[in-house]
């Protein structure tokens, strides 16, 4: 689906003007950004150029030093129970998992409901095999993550954060950590979420789920969005040298599937 | 020079009571330093900051006195301070947990701040407060893999009970002493007592590794 179809969606994230410094190092100078209900929007460009601390500062893990990050229609809290409620509403999936790792993949993915959302245990567990069904592991309940491949543990993730029944999910490079060979169930369960019309950020080097997925393209560089777009733009016809270069150094030469 | 050994039949049944006594100083004092170590750790960790520079205080104060001086101050300074007289049991108990507390505080906060900082961020991601996230996620990780710590302060805490005998509380280093006194027969309750804490003391330390390899968390 184009974006434009989709822009009929509400916008649900809005960032003007995001600005976030870690000492001397302005990590994020003045970003602006529309995500609306439904649309999955990639945010790409090199290692360092804020996208991953722009995910972060959306769910408030960081905080910001200027600008404002709107959540349908209201300011990001910084803290308290306001801004829990705005967090269980956004699913996160890390790069590096973060399976709890003295719990079993059934467990993990029941906790949120029973710690956050005081469901009862058979509830939370009745939801949270749902939700493993959901992303092919139902046989891997009773297995703890260190028994897990890598593109296991990170579908058990992204299971946990579902269970929370989020408004959006977000993704630091879910891929990146993962061999080659386990990147695709990943990718499969994320097209299969966003074919069912869930809004996502997804923060990644996979140029092909980008293109294919993307219904919004952001490129950063420096702290900045360089350009943004419909993949087809970014693509086939990016308008600045800065994205054409970045490209080029993938190995993207504007070529489709 | 002649055994009797007869002495330590002969006073079984006062040793068997203290050995009990040390028993009990020892699960006592681990059940008051393992929860109030938590709430140290805790403070010195997240609290505001002029109660972290007390529990720092607290645990920089009874980490480095010797244990016997703490066993001497309670003693002579805890009946002042609070106005009770408290029983040579309750003041040992005192001493010995003060002194455990510093100790266990330091290894909980060794161990939480080895949980590393996505697995609270993930736990805080689904909308857990930060005590929530601690409680449930990285508390329970930090548990484990501090038990070998946790045992090795056991064992010792075990041998260390016997500190509290110089204020007469009738543990088995104390009574031990006591019938040596009586009885002249030096190497043989020095024996007898060794027996019994070396006997004790290993299945204990044994238990807890079995503990720490039942429910270690493999990464």
């Amino acid at each position: 689906m184009s974006r434009r179809a989709k822009e009929s969606g509400a916008r649900i994230i809005r960032y003007r003007g995001v600005v976030k410094r870690y000492g001397t190092f302005q990590a994020l100078s003045g970003v602006d950004l529309d995500v609306h209900a439904g649309e999955v929007v990639c945010l790409i460009g090199p290692s360092g150029s804020g996208k991953s601390t722009l995910l972060r500062c959306t769910n408030a893990l960081e905080t910001i030093d200027g600008g404002e990050i709107e959540f349908e229609g209201a300011r990001i809290p910084r803290d308290g129970r306001a801004l829990r409620d705005i967090r269980r509403r956004m699913g996160m999936v890390f790069q590096s998992f973060e399976l709890f790792p003295h719990l079993t993949a059934l467990h993990n993915v029941a906790e949120g409901p029973r710690t956050v959302l005081h469901a009862r245990r058979a509830e939370a567990e009745d939801r949270a095999r749902a939700m493993l069904a959901k992303v092919g592991l139902s046989d891997k309940a009773s297995n703890y993550p260190a028994a897990l491949s890598g593109g296991q543990q990170q579908r058990v993730a992204i299971a946990r954060a579902l269970a929370m029944e989020p408004d959006v999910m977000l993704f630091d490079e879910p891929t990146s950590a993962l061999d080659p060979e386990t990147i695709g169930e990943v990718l499969s369960v994320m097209k299969a979420l966003a074919d069912e019309g869930m809004t996502m950020v997804v923060v990644t080097h996979e140029m092909n789920f980008a293109r294919r997925v993307g219904d919004w393209v952001a490129f950063f560089d420096a702290g900045r969005i360089v350009e943004q777009g419909p993949p087809r733009q970014i693509f086939d016809a990016p308008r600045t040298e800065r994205t054409r270069d970045f490209l080029s150094h993938l190995g993207w030469h504007g070529q489709t599937l | 020079m002649n055994f009797d050994w007869s002495v330590v039949g002969a006073h079984r049944d006062a040793l068997a009571a203290a050995t009990g006594m040390t028993v009990l100083l020892t699960v006592a004092t681990m059940a008051i330093a393992v929860p109030c170590g938590i709430v140290v750790a805790a403070l010195r960790l997240y609290a505001w900051t002029p109660v972290r520079a007390v529990a720092t205080a607290y645990v920089e104060l009874f980490r480095n006195l010797p244990l016997i001086l703490v066993v001497y101050w309670a003693f002579y300074v805890l009946p002042i301070a609070t106005g009770l007289g408290l029983s040579p049991f309750a003041t040992g108990l005192a001493a010995l947990a003060l002194n455990v507390t510093a100790y266990n505080a330091e290894t909980f906060r060794a161990g939480i701040g080895s949980i590393r900082r996505g697995q609270l961020e993930a736990a805080m991601a689904l909308g857990m407060s930060r005590a929530q996230a601690v409680r449930r996620i990285v508390l329970p990780q930090a548990v484990r893999r501090i038990l070998p710590v946790l045992a090795s302060t056991w064992v010792s805490l075990f041998k260390d009970t016997s500190l509290v005998s110089v204020i007469a509380v009738s543990e088995l280093a104390y009574v031990a002493m006591q019938i040596r006194a009586q009885t002249f027969r030096v190497l043989e309750m020095l024996t007898a007592m060794a027996a019994v804490y070396w006997l004790l003391g290993y299945p204990q330390a044994k238990l807890v590794d079995w503990i720490q390899r039942r429910y270690a968390v493999t990464e």
